[in-house]
């Protein structure tokens, strides 16, 4: 067990140091000099200004001095300052990570309390109207981009319904009501692939249990049928689903990016989005890797508890 | 259902029909018959010069409410980015960060409603005759958000942060500004190493005009942006980043109304980035906010549908000098050549530009670097600039084509290549299809289309030094504003490098923000020129020679003048004319920036 474990945090970090070296290259070979990006069109550009600010950042150093530089400074904790809005990385990712993590857990809520039920009529009802109507919106869903319904959402919501604030972000030290006023949009828009991913998911493990011994023994008993699916067939039935809800997790806070922006939602994504236009590159360097390190780490946390709880694979 | 709305329902079914198609069988005839039917439409038949004449509707008047003031009420405003930074001297200040601003700081001077600088913060000015000694006498009784007094040594203070500033460094080299001194209470005297008749229009500028506490800015110089401190109309109080700030009113504020009413009239003003166009206007539209800004045409488009469908909304336009299109860099071959420049222009189907970009009976066709309601307009510009025409344009390619010693060192008649670089902004990138189409029609271009974020397409633009040549080739670039002309113009027609400076005989004179490398010695000289004289007329005719040359040059082609707009609740009153303390009307909305010290609400 602990082999199994010390193995998966070898293999994270091994994840990680790829992620922030690929990041650190990307964003480090991109063309033109970043002293252009840092330093206003109208400022002076008089060659000691430039190797001054060459100097500060650190530009003229070998890319790999620069990578272990900024690398070791990060593991400190010191992401570096961003030069657009004065502020620290580390400091810009603690004000907007609770946005964004907000937002996902929500998304993830909607995603499930909707897909749940979606999935157990499907099977329950298998290759009939339901199971293929159902399976068509689920479809639908997959394949609308998130943006799509969000803009939709926008239109129907606030400006035809005039129920919900089409933009921004009311924390929840302003009211409960007003930050679940702004959140709820664009979490059901980043919700709605999950939804078709989450009931086609329960829809065909719950398909595989009906058909296992003891539901017919169940049946055969005479227990009646929301009895049988809630109580005997979905919890067998929902192990896949825990799983890919913690993977697709990692996955909605870089799904955030788009919705944030369309949404003007202050969170980690559409941070991210400034700073690529604003070409802060410190920003997207931290930004980046903060996202990859919660993603490798709940992926890290699901493969221990498969550990914890399946002890074919520990041994295996 | 409003135009828009149905639109988006449509683009909703629109995305299910397509995910129906593509699980369906599929017919690879439509791509081609898109493909050519583009290419048709594109096809140049029509040589009717644009006109570039203003219809009514492209700008609202700008004229005082009649309506009763009212105190009291909040507004949010919908801006279409964050104000990263809010420090006059060392952050960018564009267009949103200008309406966030002028709330917190007043200038020295503003703008009056022909555009030209009068005392705002100052209360008068006296000027040398050879324009090199600006002598200016504050107002009185002006105090600071956190208390300390307006006096002559606070402008005198902020001079060295100015000049170490990122921002205000370039504007203190360009106005020729060497020296400000405090010469009494009151008094500064502003000295210039060479005369600049144009001066005070740096002081309504945000780089030296904002008027900051220097105290403040030199004990916290990060804190600043955060908790800026000016004499403005109104006193920041919280701000979060990329979500809201918020800032109450200043109840020690200097102005009174026309009528000696204390300003400002609000309680407070919330300003909120929403970067997405769409969202924005919704946000107007379902109250999420209640004014916004915009500088789309299509967003102007969108929300004039939906004020004629009927919506409680006022737009207020705005059509001004700033004027968009592309540069060429002059400095590569193949755009050395000015039959290159001027075959690619004649190529230019402007009025389909303008139409890709929304822009269509919204945004003027442009010819020179001012529109036709500014008095810097010139019709002989107008006349000489290369109008559209496809055959005219494709012989002067030919010509380039067909030279043995053509510049880019490609075989006779092989097509040159031109790479044409824009933003990646949906409009314009509809806007470089046309081009794309056009030129490409002529068989003798080659056009390859990229889009890079913004800092990049500006870092691509100014190159690095000592030469400052930039790796763009057909450059999308916005120019010109409603400023003195002087302010654009002299550093984009300054030598580019050292090398040219030095050829010129100018040695040291270099302007890297001379962006399409163009140095033409008349123009300059005329630009130079024209800052040594306050006469109109004579300033005139030496922005007219400067049309004129780049006109027959081409460095720079137009597509439309930029349109913009703000866009309030109907009850909300005074954004379209505030005034200047001496009572004369202020320059409106220019660049979709309101003055919000006078804006008010009237009660449902």
């Amino acid at each position: 067990m602990f082999q199994a474990v010390a193995i998966r945090i070898a293999r994270l970090v091994a994840t990680l140091f790829v992620v922030s070296l690929l990041t650190f290259m990307m964003t480090a070979l991109l063309p033109g000099d970043p002293v252009n990006a840092i330093l206003p069109p109208t400022a002076p550009r008089d060659q000691a200004t430039i190797d001054r600010v060459r100097d500060e950042l650190g530009l003229d150093d070998p890319l790999p001095i620069r990578y272990i530089n900024w690398a070791a400074d990060a593991l400190r904790g010191d992401l570096g300052k961003s030069y657009v809005t004065n502020q620290t990385i580390s400091d810009t990712i603690k004000d907007r990570v609770p946005v964004t993590a907000q937002l996902a857990f929500m998304a993830v809520f909607i995603a499930v309390i909707m897909a749940v039920p979606l999935g157990i009529l499907g099977a329950y009802r298998e290759g009939r109207w339901q199971d293929t109507s159902s399976s068509a919106a689920m479809q639908v869903m997959l394949s609308v981009p998130n943006f799509v319904t969000g803009i939709f959402l926008i239109w129907l919501f606030a400006v035809k319904l005039n129920w919900l604030p089409s933009a921004n972000w009311s924390r929840i030290s302003d009211g409960l009501v007003a930050n679940l006023k702004t959140s709820i949009l664009p979490a059901t828009a980043l919700a709605t692939t999950q939804i078709a991913i989450f009931s086609r998911l329960v829809r065909s493990d719950m398909i595989a249990t009906l058909k296992e011994n003891y539901i017919l023994s169940a049946r055969a008993k005479g227990l009646k049928d929301r009895f049988i699916l809630f109580r005997h067939a979905l919890r067998p039935s929902s192990l896949s689903l825990v799983t890919i809800i913690g993977i697709n997790f990692g996955a909605l806070l870089g799904g955030t990016v788009i919705i944030e922006t369309l949404f003007a939602i202050p969170g980690l994504g559409f941070r991210l989005i400034n700073a690529i236009s604003s070409r802060d590159f410190l920003a997207i360097q931290g930004i980046t890797v903060f996202i990859a390190f919660v993603y490798v780490l709940i992926n890290a946390l699901v493969d221990i508890l498969y550990l914890v709880i399946d002890p074919r694979i520990r041994k295996g | 259902m409003t135009k828009r709305g149905l639109y988006k329902l449509l683009a909703l079914l629109f995305s299910f029909a397509l995910i129906a198609a593509a699980c369906g069988g599929g017919d690879d005839d439509t791509s081609a018959e898109t493909g050519t039917e583009t290419t048709e439409a594109a096809a140049p038949d029509d040589t009717e010069p644009p006109d570039d004449t203003a219809p009514d509707e492209v700008e609202t008047e700008i004229a005082v409410d009649p309506d009763a003031r009212v105190y009291g009420g909040t507004v949010t405003v919908g801006l279409e980015a964050e104000a990263t930074g809010l420090r006059p001297w060392e952050d960018t200040c564009a267009s949103p960060c200008m309406n966030m601003a002028i709330t917190v700081f007043d200038k020295l001077f503003e703008i009056d409603s022909g555009f030209i600088p009068q005392p705002y913060l100052a209360e008068s000015v006296t000027v040398n005759d050879d324009f090199t000694e600006y002598v200016v006498t504050l107002r009185s009784g002006v105090v600071f958000h956190n208390g300390v007094e307006l006096t002559a040594q606070t402008i005198a203070d902020m001079f060295p942060i100015q000049q170490a500033g990122a921002q205000s460094a370039g504007a203190v080299t360009s106005s020729n500004l060497a020296d400000v001194q405090a010469t009494g209470d009151l008094e500064v005297t502003y000295t210039l190493s060479m005369p600049n008749s144009a001066f005070l229009a740096f002081l309504t500028q945000a780089e030296l005009g904002f008027v900051f506490e220097p105290g403040a800015a030199a004990a916290d110089p990060d804190g600043f942006t955060f908790a800026p401190v000016g004499t403005g109309p109104f006193v920041i109080e919280s701000r979060d980043l990329d979500n809201e700030t918020v800032m109450v009113r200043n109840n020690d504020y200097w102005r009174t109304d026309a009528d000696g009413m204390q300003l400002p009239y609000l309680d407070s003003i919330a300003f909120r980035p929403i970067p997405d166009e769409g969202t924005r206007l919704d946000s107007l539209l379902s109250g999420t906010v209640n004014a916004m800004q915009s500088l789309r045409q299509a967003t102007i488009r969108d929300a004039r549908g939906e004020r004629d469908g009927g919506a409680d909304i006022t737009l207020l336009e705005f059509q001004g000098n700033n004027v968009g299109g592309g540069m060429f860099n002059v400095a590569l071959p193949p755009f050395d050549d000015v039959r290159v420049r001027r075959g690619l222009v004649q190529l230019n189907n402007q009025e389909q530009v303008i139409e890709a970009l929304g822009g269509t009976g919204i945004s003027l066709p442009g010819t020179q670097w001012f529109s036709p309601d500014s008095p810097w307009w010139s019709q002989k510009v107008a006349d000489a600039y290369p109008k559209f025409d496809f055959d005219a344009g494709v012989a002067t390619l030919q010509e380039y084509v067909d030279d043995p010693a053509r510049s880019d060192g490609k075989a006779v008649g092989e097509p040159i290549d031109v790479e044409l670089s824009c933003p990646p902004d949906p409009t314009l990138i509809a806007g470089m299809a046309v081009i794309q189409q056009v030129w490409d029609a002529s068989g003798l271009v080659n056009t390859t289309l990229t889009n890079f974020d913004q800092q990049t397409h500006i870092a691509n633009a100014l190159g690095a030094p000592p030469d400052f040549v930039g790796i763009h080739q057909a450059h999308c670039w916005r120019f010109s504003s409603d400023n003195d002309p002087s302010l654009d113009l002299n550093p984009a027609l300054a030598p580019p490098s050292p090398a040219i400076a030095e050829a010129a005989g100018i040695p040291g004179v270099v302007s890297p923000i001379n962006f399409s490398n163009w140095f033409d010695p008349e123009a300059f000289t005329a630009a130079v020129a024209a800052i040594r004289t306050d006469n109109f007329e004579e300033r005139y005719a030496l922005y007219e020679t400067i049309g004129l040359r780049m006109a027959e040059e081409v460095p720079i082609w137009f597509s439309g003048h930029t349109a913009t707009m703000i866009g309030v609740e109907s009850n909300i009153k005074g954004v379209n004319g505030w005034i200047l303390p001496s009572g004369e009307l202020g320059g409106g909305f220019p660049g979709a920036e309101g003055r919000w010290a006078e804006v008010w609400v009237v009660p449902e």
